[in-house]
């Protein structure tokens, strides 16, 4: 672009952020010690950003063309697609020797393990919307009904977290069913509208209900998980699980141990979606996805297809609640708000709708990209909402858009993501 | 119509479709002969789209009654049924605007087309999931079926490629053996000939004719019921021609019949000789 | 009796505001087919424009009374319809085509971004404001219990219906709302007729958070205290509302808002606070479910 286009394009760009600026961060209103507001100045403060705008509006219009942008993405995914198994493989290998990789230590453990939750919820939430093309914006619902099984059954009844890992995802898979009974023969939006409010309507209920759930101060005290039933603790008794093996105590144990579980049930996600969508129902989920009109001409049950993906889906994010619940030892309907729903959902767009390494890798981009802007504090949610944005305006179809056939007769070449449909349900 | 004794595949009877004050289709009854190639034809806005629509299970018909006798024998009262259970009662359809799934290749678009036994194979989705045997034969037998189609459609080569990638006259015969996977007692055609050429619109009449006849692969003959705007390929495969207008029957026999009949000229013409 | 006339003017005054949010978000339905998520914050930015310019006139002395809220709701329509438009260009514009989940996911992260920005600018804590049109009249006593219809209901209820007239007017008689409307129902067809759709849609953008920001100031007005998370319960329960009216609709909107707000504040008063919003959630399920295209939407024929 010309020079003076540009400087032309960045007034423009300045004099629109000055609009947007000068009253929200021109002029700030603060409670006095009295009670009533009063009004502060910052006129430096949007002077600034408006240099700011003006500055990266004209840096963009000088230097970055638009055929950059549309490419920034694209050579990010090529190598990400084609070298998918391997670069998938890889990935494994650096998880299962994470804990044994010197300078890892606790705080590493800790996120990754954060990560890994992510990536096990966005594989069950690829389900519903990567495969069966179902919109759902109550994911975090399932991961909360995980969570309050895990912690209610524990509380009143004293099972263990053996017990009650595959009781919250079956009761996970059932609140799912149950409510996706009577909705999913809605399309599209509306779906997704009717599944935002059943997540707020478990949180609000889970919020209100003090009685059973503790209401707002939660339920603490869950018990941690035990190492097949030997305890974690730092006694060093033989019934410990230091003791058992004879090492020596130490608090990374458990941290290690529950990275390992962590890992195992994302893996369990993993490899039951993989499994499933070389199989009769998988096919018909993604059918579903593609044309649900053409399913139902074919004898597809619409409404039972459905099901199976909406039940699956919940009951991986009832097993990632339980989990949750016992890494933390302490749960609060605070942990399951929408935003929850939104970053889960984020994960799996960005990742590429249907593709398990990208999901892998979105996780770890988003979750790990927030926890590195820790220091930013209050910026850090400005940070994340903005990233979110960009990415999705230079990479629509996520990191890894193409789609690899189930089955085939030759060679199986992966699809690209012009043919493949988003689904409209 | 039909003088033998085999009962017809398809018997409809004083069929109404009523959408809000519009009267679309009037009291009308048809059979659909066995082991034949019978075309429901007529101007635009005759009803036709609207009668298959009822036949197909995707609308569901204000009175009257749709009845199919399916290879076994078996009699079912369609227009009571759900539309995924016409299907596997032995209905099978096109579109006029395909709608094929075109994400996935041509070989998983026929697998999802048989996806009722296969999935009973797996138990349901959990036997396969943890590998009990039975799913693997019957996937390789689907597999095997499905390329025996894709032979017949000429598209072989193709089995790997994504389904929208293909010419429109390759997805149009692809989208027939899709609904030829579901092992139908009736194939309900809508507009199969739209936008082809005319050598593509011969493949279609030679491919039709040999499903027919039982021919095209090892599937057993099958009857098929098509609505056709393009008279050339309608009177020269045809068996058997019911013409529609206004909502309404007006005349039904054998091809060279209806060429001759007054009712039809004039509904075809009739509006022309008014302009 | 005077109980359930005092709750029935309520919930009017409050069904009232989400029916303004809820008009924006169907106008963009309707438009390109896409949920706005980020028209709750356009709501929440209307309030907090609202309140600097209510504190700059008032505590300034400038102006008090109802031509002082006259004049910040015109201030607040035209900074907040500034965000709206940016919203659009920024996060929507080039993603316009693109596959469905995209632009809903680019909502979400503005959603955030102006939640955050209003966080991090003008702070967390709850602004307060006090009253500034007090009073009311007294419509009918029962005992000790005194129905009110207060000064400001009467202004929420009367800025809605005029706001909503020109509206109506703007949708209906003039070549904009023409425009508009041939985008909605062909927007291909509508730019081969000549018709700046970029345009149009920009501008469908700029009323719809116009009508936030009106919305915004009633709000902050009538209740008097807001902060920055306002925007997601409120754009929720508008979103609601549209989709019970039909979405697509506009009058839809405007009476699913009525509805919305009707059926909270009866809860409210008669069952429970808590689960206000769970009521406000069921009904929209239950409409959904027995009646998919909402109250007033238009049947969709399925076409095969």
């Amino acid at each position: 672009m010309a020079f003076s286009a540009a400087l032309r394009d960045a007034a423009k760009a300045t004099a629109i952020a000055f609009g947007l600026f000068v009253v929200m961060v021109g002029l700030r209103t603060d409670v006095s010690p009295t009670g009533a507001l009063f009004l502060r100045t910052r006129w430096t403060e949007l002077a600034m950003v408006c240099a700011l705008v003006f500055a990266g509006r004209l840096a963009i219009g000088l230097w970055v063309t638009p055929r950059f942008l549309t490419n920034a993405g694209g050579s990010l995914a090529a190598p990400l697609a084609k070298a998918g198994a391997f670069f998938g493989m890889g990935l494994l290998v650096v998880a299962v020797v994470l804990p044994a990789i010197p300078g890892i230590g606790r705080y590493e453990l800790d996120l990754a393990i954060l990560v890994l939750t992510y990536v096990m919820l966005g594989w069950g939430l690829n389900i519903v919307v990567g495969l069966a093309g179902l919109l759902d914006l109550g994911y975090v619902a399932f991961y909360a009904v995980g969570a309050y099984s895990y912690a209610l059954l524990a509380q009143y009844f004293g099972l263990s977290f053996w017990v009650c890992l595959p009781l919250a995802g079956i009761l996970a898979a059932f609140w799912g069913i149950l409510l996706g009974f009577p909705v999913l023969r809605l399309r599209g939006d509306y779906l997704a509208i009717v599944t935002l409010a059943f997540g707020e309507i478990i949180r609000i209920v889970l919020l209100n209900w003090v009685d059973l759930t503790g209401g707002p101060n939660g339920i603490s005290g869950i018990p941690r998980p035990t190492f097949f039933g030997l305890p974690f603790n730092m006694s060093g008794d033989p019934g410990t699980f230091a003791g058992f093996f004879g090492l020596e105590p130490s608090p990374t144990h458990r941290v290690v141990f529950l990275y390992y579980l962590i890992l195992c049930l994302a893996l369990l996600t993993n490899w039951v979606t993989i499994r499933i969508r070389r199989q009769p129902i998988g096919r018909a989920w993604e059918a579903l996805r593609e044309d649900e009109v053409a399913c139902r001409a074919l004898g597809i049950n619409v409404t039972n297809t459905k099901l199976t993906a909406f039940a699956l889906g919940a009951m991986f994010g009832g097993f990632a609640g339980a989990f949750f619940a016992t890494r933390q030892a302490f749960i609060s309907p605070e942990s399951f708000t929408f935003i929850e729903s939104a970053i889960i959902l984020a994960i799996v767009v960005l990742g590429g709708l249907g593709s398990q390494v990208g999901v892998a890798v979105a996780a770890i981009v988003m979750i790990g990209g927030f926890e590195l802007f820790r220091d930013l504090d209050e910026w850090r949610m400005l940070v994340f909402g903005a990233a979110m944005v960009i990415i999705m305006v230079l990479r629509p179809r996520g990191l890894v858009g193409s789609r690899t056939p189930t089955v085939a007769l030759g060679q199986k070449r992966s699809i690209g993501s012009d043919y493949v449909s988003e689904g409209r349900g | 119509m039909s003088t033998t004794l085999v009962p017809d595949i398809l018997s409809v009877e004083e069929l109404t479709m009523r959408f809000g004050g519009l009267l679309a289709v009037d009291r009308v009854s048809f059979e659909v002969p066995r082991g034949t190639i019978t075309a429901l034809i007529g101007p635009n806005g005759a009803g036709k789209t609207t009668v298959f629509n009822c036949i197909t299970g995707f609308y569901r018909p204000t009175g009257g009654a749709v009845r199919l006798t399916t290879h076994e024998g078996r009699e079912v009262i369609l227009n009571t049924l759900k539309d995924h259970n016409i299907a596997r009662a032995g209905v099978a359809r096109t579109f006029q605007n395909i709608r094929l799934f075109a994400g996935m290749t041509a070989l998983e678009n026929l697998l999802i087309a048989q996806h009722g036994p296969l999935h009973r194979a797996t138990g349901f989705g959990i036997g396969a999931l943890l590998g009990i045997s039975g799913y693997k034969a019957a996937e390789a037998a689907a597999i095997e079926r499905a390329a025996e189609w894709l032979r017949a459609i000429g598209l072989i080569a193709r089995a790997d490629d994504p389904a929208g990638s293909l010419p429109y006259g390759d997805q149009r015969r692809l989208e027939i053996a899709r609904a030829m996977c579901t092992g139908p007692s009736l194939l309900c055609l809508d507009e199969p000939a739209a936008g082809l050429n005319p050598r593509e619109s011969d493949d279609l009449a030679r491919l039709l004719l040999s499903i027919r006849d039982g021919t095209a692969t090892s599937a057993a003959p099958t009857s098929i019921l098509l609505i056709e705007h393009d008279m050339g390929i309608v009177m020269r495969i045809s068996d058997h021609v019911v013409v529609l207008d206004h909502g309404k029957k007006i005349a039904e026999g054998p091809p060279a019949a209806i060429r001759q009949d007054p009712h039809v000229i004039a509904a075809y013409l009739g509006e022309a000789e008014q302009e | 009796m005077a109980y359930a006339l005092q709750q029935l003017i309520n919930g009017v005054s409050l069904g009232m505001i989400y029916g303004l949010i809820a008009v924006g978000y169907t106008m963009v339905y309707g438009i390109i087919g896409m949920i706005n998520f980020a028209h709750g914050d356009i709501f929440m930015i209307g309030a907090f424009v609202a309140l600097t310019a209510m504190v700059m006139l008032v505590s300034g002395g400038l102006m008090e009374g109802p031509a002082a809220i006259l004049l910040v709701l015109a201030i607040s329509m035209a900074f907040t319809a500034l965000y709206g438009w940016t919203v659009e260009r920024i996060a929507y514009r080039p993603l316009r085509g693109s596959f469905r989940l995209a632009p809903l996911i680019s909502a979400i992260g503005m959603s955030i971004v102006l939640q955050n920005f209003v966080q991090v600018s003008q702070g967390a804590r709850v602004k307060p404001l006090e009253p500034q049109l007090p009073g009311g009249i007294e419509l009918m006593r029962e005992g000790t219990f005194v129905v009110q219809l207060s000064y400001m209901q009467m202004l929420i209820i009367a800025s809605t219906l005029a706001v909503l007239a020109i509206f109506t007017w703007l949708v209906t008689k003039t070549p904009l709302g023409r425009a508009m409307r041939a985008c909605e129902q062909d927007r291909k067809m509508a730019s081969l007729l000549g018709i700046d759709t970029d345009r149009t849609i920009s501008l469908t953008f700029v009323i719809g958070a116009s009508l936030a920001a009106v919305a915004g100031t009633l709000y902050l007005l009538r209740y008097g205290v807001i902060d920055f998370y306002i925007g997601f319960l409120a754009g929720v329960k508008a979103f609601t509302a549209a989709v019970l009216g039909g979405i697509g609709s506009l009058p839809g909107a405007v009476l699913g808002g009525l509805l919305i707000g009707l059926i909270e504040t009866f809860w409210s008063a008669y069952f429970s606070v808590q689960y206000k919003d769970v009521a406000a959630f069921s009904i929209l399920a239950i409409v959904l479910i027995f009646m998919p295209t909402g109250l007033l939407g238009r049947q969709e024929v399925e076409k095969v």
